[in-house]
């Protein structure tokens, strides 16, 4: 078993880096030069190659990738020129909210998808089943952007049930200072509960965006695993010793059926960052997608790297998580 | 023919006839604004309503097909081929191709494909061709683990074995006795990856990386109607929006129903 943890763990680390490389490469070798970026359009011949110095442009590349290497091993990921800001400092700021988002989008999308994946299976080849596959089809085939616009446009513009593409609380109400950076947990530390239901409003629509674009892929492999769970010979052994209907559903096909389940939440969940970006621009999310955004826009390379890298990395340790989750859940896997 | 199969089969023709009846004839000309009143609601002379500057959105949506469809078809006939070559290679061979292949996929597979297409197309800029060859990239790892346990799989079954005893070269038993009837799972992978690969491309647009601002591409289309939802403009977003749920549904019908002819024991 602690084999098995450190072989994985020792296995995170190529990937890793081979994530961080293809990033630096990426943008060094399609990127362009950076020095017009920082250098103004009148700049002399001299300015340029002292801006290039500054910004070890002027080493060979072999040099500047291990220095690049050496400094993310840090977590240094280098100064934004929009915040002029460390980049490392910029995205522990906002990691929260895109956190508290995802968290709250991902758990109300896997619940709601595991609950109607069973009632599909249950159901197979009948009314409820038809409805859930017609529903986690559509959840798969549009995008999230959209989603999005289209609760706002019912919940917000129509209704006005539910506040607008503001960010976390309305622009008058202003934010209590960070402890945990998660809003909803500071507000109830605070004991503020007024501010505390804004906020609650305010994440309503952004997290049932992301639930929906969960709910579907989980109902849908919810169903399949749990169809294939029904007609094993352990299911039906249960069934003529005269178990209930609920026990056998529940306590046996359900356990066997969420080993799948469990892989790809930790897909999804490592998902989250790149999503995020969509997601946090439709809502006006101050997290770490819209931060990616506006790199985006303003050409940051150093911004962009910086939670490309996070992502990935995120991305990888998620995936290690659910591995070693999957060894605890699944019996089978202890003697590997 | 299973009915998944049939239905997914018949959106897709319909994507296309429009894509190709576009060519030769929308209601009024897709690119130039100012055909109608700016943001007149659907009804009339423009069934599917105008936008902010006037365009037609029916006509835009046509027009789009050709983008959306085309490089979704396009991007997953690349990464196909490539990635079941490198596959078959991999698989069929092993030692250290097997090796080199095979870290590679899991190196890219542990990067965010979405996050990945952003970076590049910022890097390399935005057009057609670039789109097509970053989303091809991104599917590659995956057609190459696919087509490698396939054939890694079948590579000491009988027929295998009969068609290297028959004198047959070593990359003939691959690429004309393994990979066609490792083609399976491969083309039923296609579809569904051709629906990832509509949902990409139209998220780009709507970042605006994709293609020019006044492209009728689908996500494009959305984002410029963004400000209009706020307003209570509601069809320059909607329409493209259902324009995407109905192909990017039929590429999953379709792969779905690929899949079950595979794979019998799935239903």
């Amino acid at each position: 078993m602690t084999g098995m943890i450190l072989r994985r763990l020792l296995w995170a680390l190529p990937v890793a880096l081979g994530v961080v490389s293809i990033t630096f490469f990426t943008a060094r070798l399609f990127g362009g030069d950076p020095t017009e970026l920082y250098a103004p359009p009148e700049a002399t011949d001299e300015l340029r190659a002292a801006i290039r110095e500054r910004l070890g442009l002027a080493d060979p590349l072999w040099l500047q990738y291990l220095r690049y290497l050496g400094a993310v091993a840090r977590l240094d990921f280098g100064t934004s020129f929009s915040t002029n800001q460390a980049v490392a400092t910029d995205l522990t700021e906002r990691l929260p909210a895109t956190l508290e988002l995802g968290l709250t989008g991902l758990l109300a999308g896997a619940g709601i998808g595991i609950v109607l994946g069973v009632l599909a299976a249950v159901a197979r080849e009948r009314v409820p089943d038809f409805l859930v596959r017609g529903l986690t089809l559509a959840g798969m085939a549009l995008p999230q952007f959209w989603i999005g616009l289209v609760l706002i446009w019912i919940f917000f513009v129509t209704l006005g049930w539910f506040p607008g593409p503001v960010g976390r609380l309305p622009i008058e109400v202003t934010p209590p200072r960070p402890i945990t950076g998660f809003m909803l947990v500071d507000l109830a530390l605070l004991g503020d509960w007024a501010t505390w239901r804004l906020a609650a409003w305010h994440l309503a629509l952004p997290a049932t965006t992301l639930a929906v674009a969960t709910m579907a892929p989980i109902a849908r492999v919810t169903r399949a695993s749990m169809v294939e769970a029904l007609q094993s010979d352990y299911v039906r052994t249960a069934v003529a010793m005269g178990f209930g209907r609920r026990a056998l559903w529940f306590r046996l096909a359900l356990r066997n059926a969420l080993l799948p389940v469990v892989t790809l939440i930790g897909v999804l969940a490592g998902n989250v960052l790149g999503g995020a970006v969509l997601l946090e621009s439709v809502f006006g999310w101050p997290g770490l997608g819209q931060y990616a955004l506006q790199a985006i826009e303003g050409s940051d390379f150093a911004a962009l790297q910086g939670f490309t890298v996070y992502a990935a990395l995120l991305y990888v340790v998620t995936f290690l998580a659910v591995d070693l989750l999957y060894t605890l859940i699944d019996p089978r896997m202890r003697g590997a | 023919m299973s009915a998944s199969m049939r239905i997914g089969l018949a959106i897709l023709m319909a994507y296309l006839l429009v894509a190709l009846v576009s060519l030769v004839w929308t209601p009024h000309d897709p690119l130039s604004p100012g055909v109608g009143d700016s943001f007149l609601p659907p009804g009339g002379e423009f069934p599917l309503g105008t936008d902010r500057i006037g365009s037609d959105v029916l006509s835009r949506l046509m027009a789009g097909t050709r983008y959306n469809l085309g490089i979704a078809l396009a991007a997953v006939a690349v990464a196909l081929v490539v990635g079941s070559v490198l596959g078959v290679l991999a698989g069929y061979y092993g030692g250290a191709t097997d090796v080199v292949v095979s870290r590679s996929v899991e190196v890219f597979q542990a990067f965010p494909g979405v996050l990945f297409a952003m970076l590049v197309v910022k890097a390399v800029g935005p057009g057609v061709l670039n789109i097509v060859l970053v989303l091809a990239f991104i599917g590659i790892p995956d057609y190459a683990r696919l087509a490698r346990a396939e054939v890694r799989s079948r590579r000491a079954w009988p027929y295998a074995e009969a068609a290297r005893m028959v004198g047959n070269r070593s990359w003939q038993v691959a690429f004309r006795h393994l990979l066609p009837n490792s083609m399976g799972p491969l083309l039923a992978f296609t579809s569904i990856n051709a629906a990832f690969a509509s949902l990409v491309t139209a998220s780009l647009g709507f970042l605006g990386l994709g293609l020019g601002p006044n492209t009728p591409e689908w996500g494009n289309m959305i984002a410029r109607g963004q400000d209009g939802v706020m307003t209570g403009e509601w069809w320059v977003s909607f329409f493209p929006g259902l324009a995407i749920l109905g192909m990017t549904g039929a590429f999953y019908l379709l792969g779905d129903a690929l899949s079950d002819l595979a794979d019998p024991r799935r239903r």
